[in-house]
C-alpha cells in the first residue's frame, strides 16, 4: 500500500480550499488517512490508483469531489523537437521507451520531495520493483539532445548518482547500493540498457541508476523524463501520471520523438457506457445527465448522449479504467455509499448446510460428550512433530512448502495426533486429567479431507480408556468397524489397535509408547485414538 | 450458631466427662487422630464451647553421636577411665576417642602431661557433666554446652488441651443428637426405607469442592459455528474445499495478474505440485491477455500456462467458492464458506501464517451493488454490530469495491471485511452471465476482539486453563 504525505499548505493551495474540507473527505473517494500531524497528513490510496500517489494528484481529484473544478482536466502538450532512437538490440533486454519534456518547474525542497516519493511509488505500484518499469528524472540543461538509448557493453564507465569516481555498470551492480538492490533484473543479459546523449554523456543507466551529471536540485529549471520498461502499457501509465502531475504544479508539457512516434499526447480515451447497466448494477436510478454529472465529479469528461448512453472521456493517468465497471465504481464513490439504499436482495433461498461439516459437528458434539476439550491446532508443522518424535515412516502424500517462514512449518499436517501430543507439551504444567480432541482438514497429496483425534492423559490413562472411547466415538458415527492387532510405532506393542472398515485400516488406538512420550516430554501415560472421518457411511467424495 | 457437625458433639459428649483433656488421650477415646480431634475442637472453639490450649515442651533429644556418648560416657569420661598410673601419652593416643576426649580434659583441667606420661589432676570428674547428658535440663548450664558439642539437640513438641466451657456443657446437658451421620446413601438404605431413621450428613455450602471442567467446543469454533448459522438461516449454502488449489483457480480465475505482487513467492505458500488446467482455460487466458469478448482490455502481456498450473496453499476461500460458481452458472446461488486461508507472512500477535477467512457470494438476475449493502449489514447486525458502515476499497477481482466498518463500543470504527461486485473480467470466462455479489472477512479478527485476546496465537496453541475457563455462554454487547 502507498501511504503519501500530504503538507497542508501545498495541498491547499492546489485544492483551492481548506485542509479540514479535504481531511473530512478524503476517505470517501477510497483512502485510509493514518496520521494527521502538524503540518500534514499521511494518507493511504489502493494500488489501483497511481494518479493519487502525489499531492497534485489528490488535489485534482478533491477539487472534482468537492464540487470546486469538475470535468476532464486537458494538458495541452507542444512538441520539444527533441529526438530518441532506440537500439534495436534493447528487444529481449528492456524495450519499451517512454519520454517527455518538463519545462518551467520550480523546486522547493517540498516539492522535489512530492516528485521523488511520487517516483517511488510508482516504482512499486505500477513497476513491480523496477521490473516492469523504472523512471529517471534529469535536469535537461545538463545535457544535449538528441538522446540514444542503447544496449551497451558493461564495462562502459560512467558516475552514478551520489557518487565521484566513474565506474564500470558491472562495478555499479556490484557496489553502488542501488545496483545491489537491483542487480537481479539485468544481470543475466550480456548488454546493459543506457541512455546516453549527443556527446555520448551518460544520462541513465536503467533500470539501476542515473548518472550523477543530470541531478535533479533546486535550481533545475527543466527536466528530462525517461521511463523504461517491458510493458508499453505500464510505460505510458507512469509517464502520463508524472506529466499530468508536474501539469498540476505548473510545468508545461513537451512531447519528444521516439522513433517517429510523438510522445506522450496525454489525451484522453473515449468510452459509451449506459445508464441501465450502470444503474442495474448498482441498484440506484440514474438518468443520463445525472450520471454524466456523477463521472465528472471524478474528473472525466463525461456527456449524456440521448437517454441510455453517456460519452465518457477517460483522462490518461487513470490507467484503472480498463471495464465499464470501472467507471460504475466511480459513480457509486461520486453518488456515496452511504446513499445508496441497501436491502438484501428478495430471492427466497433455503440454507444448505455442507454434510463435511455436519459430521465434523456431530463429531464434536460426541467428543463433548466424553468429557473431551476442543483444541484447533496449526496446520502448518514440521516432519520432526508429525513422524520423527511419533517413531512412523514420513507419509509419501506430506506437501513440503517451498519457501517456509520457519522450521517449525515445512509441511501440510497429514495427521492430527502428533499436534495433540504436542498440545499436552505445552500444558504439562495444568490439572490432570486433560482430557484434548481436535476434528479439522489434512492434506495428503493435494486432496483435503477431515480426521478426528483425541487423546488423555492422567497418570491411569491406559489401553482400556483409548480403546473404549475410540468405540464410542465410531459408535456415535455409525462407523461399522473391525480391530486387529497395530503395528503402529507411536504405541506400545500388545497395547493398540488398527481400526478396520471395508478391509482397509481407517485409524488407530492404543496407549502411547513411552520413548514418544519421552520425546514429546511428557510424564504421563496417554491413551489416543485417531481416525479418518471418511469412514462415516454417506460421507461426501471430493 | 453454626450447626455442629457430628464429630463435635462427639467430642463434647466426651469432655462433658472429663473437663479437661489431651488431644491423644481423646483421641484414643474417638478413635480418631490427634490431629482431627484439635480440629473439631477448634470447630467448637470457634462457637465458644470448648477452649484449645497450645502447651510447648522443650525436649532433648540425642544426636547420633550422642546416642553412643549416652551408652558409653562422654569421650573425656572415657579417657579418664582409661588413664592409670604409668599411662603414657602414646598409650592414651591409640584410644578411639582421644582426639576429642583429650581437648576436653585439657580444657577442664583434668589432667597433666608430664613428658610422655600422662595422669589425672587430683580429684578429676566429669560426674556433672554425666548428669547433663543423662538428664538434659532447661536450667543446667552444661546442657547447653552439650547442644553446643553436638551431642545434644533441642526441640519442641506441642501439646493441646482440651477444655469443655460452661457454654458447652450447657448445650450437652440440653441433649445432642449422637445418632451416626450419614454420607453417601446406599441402595439398600434407599430401597429399604432406613433413610427415615439416618441422619444424614449437612455440607458448607460456601464451600466449594475440587471444580469440574466438562468437555466443550473451542471458544473459536463456537464463533465460527454462529456465523454459520447466521448464514444458513440468511438461506445460504454451506461450501467445502481443498486447502491447495491450482494457482489457476487462487489467482487466475479470479484475473489476478500474473504479475500481481501477492503472487509472488514472499507472500504465498508455493507447493512443488502442479496440475493441469481445467477445459476451457484459454478463456481466462484470453480475457488476461486482451480483455476476451467484453469492454475490457486485460493485462496485456503474456498469460502462461505453467504459471496458473502451479499448486499453492490456497490464499482466499474464493478459490472454493469460484469453482462452485463455475460449476452451478445457473441462478440463483447463495453460498458461503469458512476456512483456514494462507498467507506467507512473519507469525507474530496479530499475524498469523493461517488463519480462517468467511467467504459469501450471491448470484442472480437482478442483484445490485446494493443489495451487497443490504447483506452486508444484515449479516453484521445478527452478529451483533448495531453500527455498520461501507467506504470504497480496492480488490483486484471486484468492482466496485468496498470495506465494511462496524462500530465497538471504547474502541470506534473498525474494519470487518472487504466485499464488492465480482469483475466480469472474472465471471464471463467462466459463462457466469450475472452479477455476483461477494464478501469476506477475517473471522480471528472477531475471536481476538470477543474474546479479549492480545496474541492470535492463543486460538492455536492454546492454554488448557483458558479454554476451560472460558464459559461458552458470554454476554456480548455490541457485538464484542
Amino acid at each position: 500500500m502507498a501511504v503519501i504525505t500530504l503538507p497542508y499548505k501545498y495541498l491547499e493551495r492546489l485544492t483551492r480550499t481548506d485542509r479540514k474540507t479535504i481531511l473530512d473527505k478524503v476517505a470517501l473517494i477510497g483512502s485510509d488517512v493514518e496520521r494527521i500531524e502538524e503540518d500534514h497528513a499521511d494518507v493511504e490510496f489502493f494500488p489501483d490508483r497511481p494518479d493519487l500517489f502525489s499531492p497534485e494528484g489528490v488535489a485534482r481529484a478533491m477539487r472534482g469531489y468537492l464540487g470546486i473544478e469538475p470535468g476532464l482536466s486537458s494538458y495541452p502538450v507542444k512538441s520539444s523537437g527533441i529526438k530518441f532512437t532506440v537500439d534495436p538490440a534493447l528487444a529481449t533486454i528492456r524495450p519499451v521507451l517512454g519520454a517527455a519534456v518538463i519545462r518551467g518547474v520550480s523546486f522547493d525542497d517540498e516539492s522535489i520531495q512530492s516528485i521523488m516519493s511520487l517516483q517511488e511509488s510508482l516504482h512499486w505500484a505500477v513497476g513491480r520493483g523496477r521490473s516492469k518499469v523504472a523512471i529517471g528524472i534529469h535536469d535537461l540543461d545538463t545535457v544535449n539532445p538528441p538522446f540514444h538509448y542503447i544496449a551497451s557493453p558493461r564495462s562502459r564507465k560512467f558516475v552514478p548518482l551520489d557518487y565521484t569516481e566513474s565506474m564500470t555498470m558491472d562495478e555499479i551492480l556490484e557496489k553502488h547500493p542501488k545496483g545491489r538492490d537491483y542487480a537481479k533484473i539485468v544481470k543475466d543479459f550480456p548488454l546493459f540498457p543506457l541512455i546516453v546523449d549527443k556527446d555520448d554523456h551518460v544520462l541513465s543507466f536503467p533500470p539501476i541508476i542515473n548518472g550523477e551529471r543530470t541531478r535533479v536540485t533546486l535550481d533545475t529549471k527543466n527536466i528530462l523524463l525517461d521511463t523504461t520498461g517491458t510493458d508499453k502499457r505500464a510505460v505510458a501509465v507512469a509517464v502520463n501520471i508524472i506529466c499530468t502531475a508536474m501539469a498540476e504544479a505548473g510545468a508545461t508539457i513537451e512531447s519528444v520523438d521516439i522513433g517517429g512516434i510523438q510522445t506522450p499526447t496525454l489525451a484522453p480515451v473515449e468510452r459509451t457506457v449506459s445508464v441501465q447497466e450502470c444503474s442495474r448494477l448498482l441498484g440506484i436510478d440514474l438518468t443520463a445527465v445525472t450520471m454524466a454529472e456523477l463521472l465528472r465529479k471524478m474528473r472525466f469528461g463525461a456527456e449524456p448522449v440521448g437517454t441510455d448512453k453517456v460519452k465518457v472521456q477517460v483522462p490518461c493517468y487513470r490507467a484503472d479504467i480498463m471495464h465499464d465497471w470501472d467507471l460504475f465504481e466511480d459513480v457509486a464513490i461520486a453518488y456515496g455509499y452511504d446513499k445508496i439504499q441497501d436491502l438484501p436482495p428478495e430471492t427466497f433461498t433455503v440454507g444448505k448446510p455442507h454434510p463435511v461439516q455436519v459430521n465434523a459437528a456431530l463429531a464434536r458434539e460426541a467428543f463433548c460428550g466424553l468429557g473431551y476439550l476442543e483444541v484447533m491446532p496449526f496446520t502448518l508443522t514440521n516432519e520432526d512433530v508429525l513422524y520423527r518424535k511419533m517413531q512412523r515412516d514420513e507419509e509419501k502424500g506430506v506437501l513440503h512448502v517451498m519457501h517456509p517462514i520457519s522450521i517449525e512449518n515445512t509441511v501440510v499436517r497429514t495427521e492430527l495426533l502428533p499436534l495433540l501430543l504436542e498440545f499436552l507439551t505445552l500444558n504439562r504444567h495444568r490439572e490432570l486429567p486433560q482430557r484434548l480432541f481436535t476434528v479439522g482438514d489434512v492434506v495428503e497429496c493435494c486432496l483435503t479431507y477431515q480426521q478426528a483425534a483425541g487423546v488423555s492423559t492422567h497418570p491411569d490413562a491406559d489401553f482400556s480408556e483409548a480403546y473404549a472411547s475410540a468405540d464410542a466415538m465410531l459408535h456415535e458415527l455409525s462407523i461399522d468397524y473391525t480391530v486387529k492387532e497395530s503395528a503402529d510405532m507411536a504405541f506400545i506393542d500388545g497395547r493398540r489397535g488398527d481400526i478396520i472398515v471395508a478391509g482397509k485400516k481407517i485409524g488407530v488406538f492404543g496407549e502411547i509408547h513411552p520413548a514418544v512420550l519421552n520425546a514429546f516430554e511428557l510424564e504421563h501415560s496417554v491413551a489416543a485414538f485417531e481416525f479418518d472421518l471418511r469412514a462415516v457411511p454417506g460421507y461426501p467424495v471430493l | 450458631m453454626a450447626e455442629l457437625t457430628q464429630n463435635e458433639k462427639r467430642l463434647l459428649a466426651i469432655l462433658e466427662k472429663e473437663k479437661k483433656a489431651d488431644a491423644p488421650h481423646l483421641a484414643g477415646m474417638l478413635d480418631a487422630t490427634p490431629e482431627a480431634v484439635v480440629q473439631w475442637a477448634h470447630l467448637a472453639g470457634d462457637k465458644g464451647l470448648a477452649t484449645v490450649e497450645r502447651i510447648v515442651v522443650k525436649v532433648y533429644v540425642y544426636t547420633e553421636e550422642g546416642k553412643a556418648y549416652a551408652q558409653n560416657g562422654l569421650p573425656e569420661t572415657q579417657l579418664l577411665r582409661f588413664i592409670l598410673p604409668g599411662t603414657t601419652l602414646a598409650d592414651l593416643q591409640k584410644h578411639e576417642v582421644f582426639k576429642i576426649g583429650f581437648g576436653q580434659l585439657r580444657k577442664k583441667g583434668l589432667v597433666k602431661v608430664e613428658g610422655t606420661s600422662v595422669s589425672r589432676t587430683p580429684g578429676a570428674s566429669t560426674e556433672a557433666d554425666e548428669v547433663a547428658l543423662k538428664n538434659p535440663s532447661d536450667a543446667d548450664p552444661k546442657t547447653k554446652e552439650l547442644i553446643k558439642r553436638g551431642i545434644l539437640q533441642e526441640s519442641e513438641t506441642v501439646r493441646y488441651a482440651i477444655t469443655i466451657t460452661p457454654a458447652g456443657l450447657a448445650l450437652v446437658k440440653q441433649g445432642l443428637d449422637l445418632r451416626g451421620e450419614t454420607g453417601t446413601l446406599t441402595r439398600d438404605q434407599i430401597i429399604s426405607g432406613e433413610w427415615k431413621n439416618l441422619n444424614l450428613r449437612k455440607y458448607d455450602v460456601s464451600k466449594l469442592p475440587k471444580k469440574a471442567w466438562p468437555g466443550k467446543i473451542h471458544p473459536y469454533q463456537r464463533i465460527i459455528g454462529e456465523m454459520r448459522e447466521i448464514l444458513l438461516e440468511m438461506g445460504f449454502t454451506e461450501l467445502y474445499g481443498g486447502i491447495v488449489q491450482q494457482s489457476y483457480w487462487n489467482f487466475d480465475a479470479l484475473f489476478q495478474p500474473q504479475d500481481h505482487p501477492a503472487r509472488e513467492m514472499q507472500d504465498t505458500f508455493y507447493l512443488r505440485e502442479t496440475l493441469p488446467l481445467p477445459k476451457g482455460y484459454e478463456k481466462v487466458k484470453a480475457m488476461h491477455e486482451c480483455g476476451g469478448e467484453t469492454s475490457s482490455t486485460g493485462w496485456g502481456g503474456v498469460w502462461k500456462e505453467e504459471k496458473a498450473e502451479q499448486c499453492v496453499l490456497r490464499t482466499h476461500t474464493t478459490s472454493v467458492s469460484i469453482q462452485y460458481l463455475a460449476n452451478n452458472p445457473n441462478p440463483p446461488v447463495k453460498a458461503f464458506c469458512i476456512g483456514r486461508v494462507y498467507r506467507r507472512e512473519t507469525i507474530d500477535t496479530t499475524h498469523l501464517a493461517e488463519f480462517e477467512q468467511l467467504e459469501g457470494i450471491v448470484m442472480d438476475e437482478n442483484v445490485t451493488f446494493g443489495n451487497l449493502l443490504g447483506i452486508l449489514r444484515e449479516f453484521y447486525h445478527r452478529m451483533g454490530f448495531e453500527g455498520v458502515r461501507f467506504k470504497p476499497s480496492y480488490y483486484p477481482y471486484t468492482e466496485p469495491s468496498l470495506d465494511a466498518e462496524v462500530y465497538v463500543e471504547g474502541i470506534g470504527w473498525i474494519e470487518m471485511g472487504g466485499a464488492g461486485v465480482f469483475r466480469e473480467e472474472v465471471t464471463a470466462p467462466l459463462g457466469i452471465n450475472y452479477p455476483v455479489l461477494a464478501w469476506g472477512l477475517g473471522v480471528s479478527r472477531i475471536a481476538m476482539l470477543r474474546l479479549g485476546l492480545k496474541d492470535l496465537r492463543y486460538l492455536h496453541k492454546s492454554d488448557v486453563a483458558f479454554l476451560r475457563e472460558t464459559p461458552s455462554l458470554r454476554h456480548m454487547k455490541g457485538g464484542i
